[in-house]
């Protein structure tokens, strides 16, 4: 379907030299001529033309045959004209005027594009890289380009799964959002999610504290991080090994549009997709439906029937029951997925205990991480289990927090990182004699 | 015939003496009134006339001219009508004036009574500066005026009443006052801490031991069922004046706790009394009895002006902001203020002071108020309920609470979020401390500060000073430079932490600040900084 072959000999090429000629790309020479360019470079300038999307890209390159060939054109005169010819020639118009005069203006200026790729650190891969995530590349129109901040490799991990949910998750559908990623961490699979607030937040927030990796797809460019309260925990993302991906330039604004588009590229991104809360219409099922269309596994955490935020996870049960697969509870999940028996532990620097920890912070933040656990949500609740002063209750509130174990919201507070992903995800797959063990409905009342 | 009186206007929160000069001439029937007079002033020609007729006197058909010197500043307000009358009485001589100056204030009603005027405290003292012996003020205001040292004062409750007092010789005995004070008021913010004998910074002051001042009629902190988070928040911000935001959603009691403010702060010292006596007086709360010791505690309506907020109008009056001078301004549903309003307390946060100007006359008011603010969590009010009856969608209530802006974010040091409190709580659990216990412990901790901190409190402490007087050992400056990253390192956010933790230590009676002070004080943070490390471990 492409013009140029997967790992071709460009792609190799450009590896080897990109680093000198980024240097050299002062030097290269009059406007129209982008030997300073490497062809990845190329791809990452014409893709970041708003509008032109995959197909639009593909069809350019099937006609010129290369990235620098199209640049080339665009120099020359009556050159928008002809990228509208290419554009119309087949079925249906891909683009118009509009993009095919964009095209030209960034061939004018590649260099802001590239600066903008340097400011923010990030990692260009492209469909010709031996890098591309296989996973990806065999989805329907991937996209062409990958910015990618953090480790390219784990993109490729054996086994990814995602786990998406709403933004206004219940703290119950947190829970089990956080249960859910630290388990799939901790068998060694990447956990692929939005960095949204809510469940994913809360999902790709426990693997970074189990030290598992997860990458996040935003649905906007690296310097645009959105949501912004999430800015820590993208670098504690990085931190643990993970990866930020968008395939958006760093400079582009979050819309409304940008996010379902990029909803694609999560489940394309995994083997398999877990919905924990879904309200009737929830972006996590436009996830969900393109984790279908791409041949992906989908599996929906059920809730209770009364409960809003449950209706998006339930009708997909029952409206696709061969499709949509139920989570039955985290060990069966484990097995469902195919991620039993593994675990890749080894080589990470060995944490102390939790338990080791909580000694750590002193009798005081212990009892109150007790009473977190215990399901005591504000302070007058912390009070009563623990028997402490009100001043004392808090100070150990803060203790907690600045080791990422407690969190706040509105005045209430809930167990965070390691207190939440390991409190009953203990490290290691659950065998029959766990299942035994009363596992609690992955969405109990509060 | 010409007859010359004093009176007095009230212009900020300074008394002005005004020579009121009549002249009775022949000619055509007329009454002017000359010296930039305003409307409320014009018409008290109107009130004269009627006040005279109906006080068994009559209004001479002359020619009446009165004049109001210093011609070139504007007067207003109805404290001149007595002095007018009774010029006219004596111009048209119908009474004959004993010796001695005399001056008059007060408002006239059309059947001769008289009438209450605002601000007759700094009236008097305003004439006792001009070295005036003796002074008459409507009958109600005695115990105001009183107050002032170095004067006579007379009440008088009718026109009639005046003019017997003018035809008398001053009375030879001496006249035993109320306790008085040296009326000098210095607007400047800090004040010393006064006389330390007199100075009622502990409860056992002039208040016969009472720790909740007299007259106290709201709520008291024993009604308020739970919200430990709030209820020790509201502590440690009154021990140490600092800002405060509560922030929860409908029914969670902030409202009610806000309103056991005035029960818990302790009674004024003389000094600030005095100030405050003298601001309640201009402001019309009159008639007063004795000096204000009840710190202000001012809530206004979100719905209020700017020129209500900061003070102005043809007067210059006091607003708010300086009617809570040495107490408390609450704010209820801060976001629904209007821009200007807010943005105008800038200034009085900063500074301890307003300065307004408005046609050609600018004054300064003090405004050392201490910001108690509450507001919803979302524009809905319902964010982070359990029961997710919050209708925003996601980002709303983070840009909700972005409208409290930049100079709000830096003078709040104490950001409470309260949860809607679960009706078990409300029928179960211990009894809550009663506003009285509480009080005690606010009233020694600001007694430390007043003495540590040259009379301030750590909440308007900043910079070196803080430093200098926060108490930090070694282990407890790592500890500190630790929280500090949740404050997101700013240096505002830092010293925001240094000086809860001293009113925290203060509170305990500690000279050092400790680990746990600090850490207590992290958690009275902002909300905004919170919400960058939520998800975060």
């Amino acid at each position: 379907m492409l013009g140029v072959g997967v790992g071709g000999p460009v792609g190799s090429e450009s590896e080897a030299s990109s680093a000198a000629e980024t240097r050299d790309r002062g030097a290269r020479g009059g406007a129209g001529t982008f030997t300073g360019l490497t062809e990845r470079e190329t791809w990452a300038v014409i893709t970041s033309v708003v509008g032109l999307g995959p197909v639009g890209f593909g069809a350019l390159l099937r006609h010129f045959g290369s990235g620098r060939a199209i640049l080339e054109a665009a120099g020359r005169p009556g050159a928008a004209a002809l990228f509208v010819r290419v554009a119309a020639d087949g079925p249906r118009r891909i683009f118009g005027d509009a993009v095919a005069n964009l095209i030209v203006d960034v061939a004018g200026h590649p260099e802001t594009v590239l600066e903008e790729i340097e400011a923010a650190g990030v990692t260009v891969v492209t469909l010709d890289d031996p890098a591309y995530p296989a996973r990806l590349r065999a989805i329907e129109m991937p996209p062409h380009v990958l910015f990618v901040e953090g480790d390219v490799d784990v993109l490729a991990a054996d086994r990814a799964v995602a786990v998406v949910g709403t933004r206004r998750a219940t703290e119950a559908g947190r829970r089990t959002a956080a249960r859910i990623g630290a388990a799939i961490a901790t068998t060694g699979a990447t956990v692929v999610s939005g960095l949204a607030v809510g469940i994913d937040g809360a999902a790709q927030a426990a693997v970074t504290a189990v030290g598992g990796r997860t990458v996040a797809v935003l649905g906007s460019g690296h310097a645009r991080l959105y949501p912004r309260a999430h800015a820590l925990l993208a670098r504690s993302i990085i931190a643990t090994g993970g990866a930020i991906v968008s395939e958006m330039p760093p400079s582009t604004r979050p819309t409304s549009g940008t996010f379902p588009r990029r909803n694609r590229l999560i489940s394309g991104l995994a083997d398999a997709t877990i919905v924990v809360e879904a309200a009737e219409k929830s972006g996590a099922l436009i996830t969900a439906g393109w984790a279908l269309e791409q041949g992906r596994e989908c599996f929906m955490v059920p809730g209770p029937l009364d409960a809003p935020r449950s209706k998006g996870c339930l009708r997909w049960l029952r409206d696709y029951p061969d499709q949509a697969r139920i989570v039955a509870g985290i060990p069966e999940l484990i097995e469902d997925l195919a991620l039993l028996g593994r675990s890749d532990r080894t080589g990470r620097p060995a944490r102390p205990s939790l338990e080791a920890e909580l000694i750590e912070l002193g009798a005081g933040a212990r009892a109150v991480a007790t009473a977190l656990v215990g399901g005591c949500g504000t302070l007058d609740e912390l009070v009563a289990a623990t028997g402490f002063q009100p001043a004392a209750a808090l100070g150990a509130l803060t203790l907690l927090e600045v080791r990422g174990l407690a969190a706040s919201a509105y005045g209430r507070y809930r167990p965070a990182g390691r207190l939440m992903a390991e409190d009953l995800a203990t490290p290691g797959p659950r065998r029959s004699t766990s299942r035994e063990k009363a596992v609690p409905g992955a969405i109990e009342d509060p | 015939m010409l007859a010359t009186l004093l009176s007095a206007t009230l212009i900020g929160l300074d008394g002005r003496v005004i020579q009121v000069e009549v002249d009775v001439a022949g000619g055509l029937p007329g009454f002017t009134i000359v010296g930039l007079a305003d409307t409320a002033l014009q018409e008290a020609r109107e009130r004269v006339r009627g006040a005279i007729r109906n006080a068994g006197f009559s209004f001479p058909p002359r020619r009446i001219t009165v004049n109001l010197a210093p011609a070139e500043e504007r007067k207003s307000g109805a404290s001149l009508d007595l002095a007018i009358a009774l010029g006219i009485l004596l111009g048209s001589e119908q009474v004959r004036a004993g010796p001695g100056r005399i001056a008059l204030v007060g408002e006239l009603s059309l059947g001769g009574e008289v009438r209450p005027v605002p601000g007759v405290l700094p009236m008097t003292a305003a004439l006792a500066r001009r070295r005036l012996r003796r002074v008459v003020v409507p009958a109600s205001a005695v115990a105001e005026a009183s107050l002032v040292d170095g004067i006579e004062v007379i009440g008088v409750a009718s026109l009639g009443e005046a003019a017997e007092i003018i035809r008398r010789r001053p009375s030879r005995r001496a006249i035993v006052m109320p306790p008085r004070v040296d009326l000098v008021v210095d607007p400047s913010p800090g004040s010393s801490p006064g006389s330390s004998a007199a100075t009622s910074g502990t409860v056992e002051g002039d208040t016969d031991g009472e720790s909740v001042p007299r007259g106290f009629a709201g709520p008291d902190l024993a009604e308020v069922r739970g919200q430990l988070e709030a209820r020790r928040a509201l502590e440690v911000g009154l021990a140490g004046g600092h800002g405060l935001l509560l922030v929860g959603p409908p029914g969670s009691g902030k409202t009610l706790i806000a309103r056991t403010i005035a029960g818990l702060l302790p009674p004024l010292g003389d000094r600030e009394a005095l100030a405050a006596t003298v601001v309640a007086s201009a402001a019309g709360e009159g008639p007063l009895r004795e000096l204000v010791r009840r710190a202000p505690v001012r809530a206004p309506h979100h719905t209020l002006s700017y020129a209500a907020m900061v003070g102005g109008g043809p007067r210059l009056s006091p607003g708010e902001v300086t009617r809570a001078d040495h107490g408390v301004l609450f704010l209820d549903e801060l976001p629904e203020f209007s821009r200007d309003v807010l943005e105008a307390l800038r200034q009085p946060l900063e500074d301890g002071r307003v300065s307004i100007a408005r046609a050609g006359r600018a004054t300064t008011f003090p405004a050392e108020f201490q910001l108690v603010a509450a507001m919803n969590p979302c524009p809905c009010g319902f964010a982070g309920t359990e029961d997710g009856g919050c209708r925003c969608t996601p980002g709303i209530p983070e840009r909700y609470a972005g409208r409290v802006s930049g100079p709000f974010r830096d003078r709040i040091d104490l950001w409470v979020t309260m949860p809607k409190v679960r009706p078990a709580a409300l029928v179960a659990g211990p009894d809550p401390e009663s506003s009285a216990v509480v009080a005690v412990r606010i009233a020694a901790a600001r007694e430390i500060q007043r003495e540590r901190n040259l009379g301030r409190l750590n909440g308007r402490m900043s910079g070196r000073t803080l430093r200098a007087i926060c108490g930090l050992t070694p282990a407890t400056t790592r500890r500190a430079i630790d929280l500090a990253e949740l404050e997101g390192l700013s240096g505002r956010g830092t010293e925001r932490l240094l000086r809860v933790a001293r009113t925290i230590a203060d509170l305990a009676g500690m000279r050092t600040v400790e680990a746990d002070h600090l850490e207590e004080a992290a958690r009275y943070r902002s909300p905004v900084a919170t919400l960058a490390i939520r998800e975060a471990s």
